[in-house]
């Protein structure tokens, strides 16, 4: 086996193959490695896959190239209670035309897809590769050693995008000390066999439109949300919990989730609906405060192995910001060859183009997100009050009725406080 | 329709390898007094028999989510690493 190359990148999921699209296209020798069978065998998520502009030169047409399930025109947003549910939709048709703002996909096609675009542009996939260890020399990082054979690969510069955990930046001394459950969320997914007729009627959906819904409360008071997504002839249902909550929780992720298959309204939409497939993962959702080191000497790190994540509640963003480090990090290791300097002053290219572009401008912007989302009456004490509040404005049962504004204080002071509110409302505020 | 982890081999797939990628000092877990591996794991590969003091793992059905890595607080494992390549769990749709 051949085991020099340009660049080495740990990781076939949005951010490695991303960097090795970018990299092999300017003629670099890389070695894309896998742990799995093939890209997207591992990999899991939500499901919905925002407008990728990363890709955009490379791709003008990516809607006519990659595969996915449905774009998405409707946005949800539903507060619930375990009787009772109000949401919230926006239904847009500037978004039922290319270039779509957002898809859903299936991993194991969309990473493999992107992957074999990487090795069409020339790059050599590696599958079952798993990585070990990393290669040191003189300080700086040499390689990597996989998990098989003792083998070793060379390069002069590794990218590591192996995933949330990434044990690369770990043994590269890039993240130190272990991971806050407060700032990782676990992600549990059902995926739901429908027929596309069915579930075109019960989302108000025609030809490939899509709909997402993203639901706050009836999680037992633990700190997270749920999510329903529609595939072309599937639905995605699954809920992302976070691990500091969880942990004080007695309850589990899958009890959590039949309680939700169980609730009234979501049993409706789910109705005949079949089990496919159950799969769980991480997600880093600490924002900008949780980013490890991204470069080192010989090294950088990009995606979620670098926890670049946004969670606001409103939109979950991952794959677009993984493939956009991905795209930049590979710039950067194309630069450093040119200046065949490999040192991390060489390498912080890639740190000053990430701090440019939209993906740490954003994680700064939402750096206050994730400590107003630890406040644990947004799961459950919020839900209930706008569901009761709309159960009094509707309901007709021969008594008079409050002026709005009597009705509203009421209802506040009862379920959640008057302090309380104005408190979150505030950093409700500050945070997005 | 209700997701029953004892028939998670009928949904999900998994190429079982017998060397475990987990390995746990179970007498770690005897003195632990919180256990969040048991009710965080979204696969439950991880049980507490009250009874017997015994922790149980098995990493059959891990899923790989990386859970029991971060929510264990008393540092119990001697080996937490993914599978070799090609085994462990395998998404066909996801």
């Amino acid at each position: 086996m051949k085991n020099r190359f340009d660049a080495i990148v740990v990781g076939a999921g949005p951010a490695g193959s991303s960097a090795a699209l970018t990299m092999a296209r300017a003629g670099l020798d890389v070695a894309l490695l896998e742990r799995g069978t093939f890209p997207g065998e591992k990999n899991m998520f939500g499901g919905v896959l925002h407008r990728l502009t990363a890709l955009e030169d490379v791709f003008p047409e990516f809607w006519d190239q990659a595969p996915w399930e449905r774009h998405i025109v409707k946005k949800n947003l539903t507060f619930m209670t375990q009787g009772s549910s109000f949401s919230v939709s926006f239904d847009n048709e500037a978004a039922d035309r290319p270039p779509y703002n957002g898809y859903t996909i299936f991993r194991p096609k969309f990473d493999n897809w992107l992957a074999l675009q990487a090795v069409k542009a020339g790059a050599t996939l590696l599958t079952r590769s798993t990585v070990d260890n990393v290669i040191l020399e003189g300080g700086k990082i040499a390689g990597v050693r996989l998990l098989r054979d003792d083998a070793e690969l060379r390069a002069p510069v590794v990218i590591a995008a192996d995933g949330v955990l990434s044990f690369t930046a770990a043994k590269a001394g890039l993240r130190q000390g272990k991971f806050k459950p407060d700032n990782q969320g676990v992600c549990i997914k059902a995926l739901i066999d429908m027929p596309k007729a069915v579930i075109d009627d019960r989302f108000g959906l025609v030809r490939e439109q899509g709909a997402s819904n993203e639901i706050v409360g009836n999680t037992a008071g633990v700190r997270g949300g749920t999510f329903l997504y529609t595939n072309y002839d599937s639905l995605s249902l699954g809920m992302v919990l976070e691990l500091g909550s969880m942990i004080k929780s007695d309850k589990t992720p899958y009890d959590l989730l039949n309680n939700l298959i169980e609730q009234p309204q979501v049993a409706k939409l789910l109705r005949g609906g079949k089990l496919l497939e159950y799969s769980a993962h991480l997600v880093p959702k600490g924002g900008y405060d949780m980013l490890p080191q991204l470069v080192g000497d010989g090294i950088m790190v990009a995606g979620d192995a670098a926890a670049l994540c946004i969670v606001t509640g409103l939109n979950l963003e991952g794959i677009n910001l993984a493939s956009q480090s991905g795209v930049l990090a590979g710039k950067a290791a194309i630069a450093a060859h040119q200046r065949r300097d490999f040192s991390k002053a060489s390498l912080s290219s890639y740190q000053r183009m990430l701090e440019d572009s939209y993906v740490l401008k954003d994680l700064k912007m939402y750096r206050r997100t994730p400590q107003m989302l630890h406040n644990d009456r947004i799961y459950s004490q919020y839900p209930d009050l706008v569901c009761s509040v709309m159960d009094e404005i509707y309901r007709i049962d021969g008594q008079p009725k409050e002026t709005m504004t009597k009705l509203l204080l009421r209802k506040v002071k009862e379920k959640v406080g008057l302090k309380n509110v104005l408190a979150d409302v505030y950093s409700g505020w500050r945070a997005l | 329709m209700k997701i029953n982890l004892d028939e998670i081999f009928d949904y999900t797939s998994f190429q079982v390898d017998r060397d475990p990628h987990i390995k746990l000092d179970e007498t770690v877990c005897q003195k632990c007094d919180q256990r969040a591996c048991t009710t965080c794991c979204p696969a439950a590969c991880y049980t507490w028999d009250d009874e017997n003091q015994k922790m149980t793992f098995v990493h059959d059905g891990c899923l790989e989510c990386g859970t029991c890595y971060v929510v264990c607080q008393k540092d119990a494992f001697t080996r937490w690493r993914y599978p070799r390549g090609g085994y462990g769990v395998a998404f066909r749709m996801t």
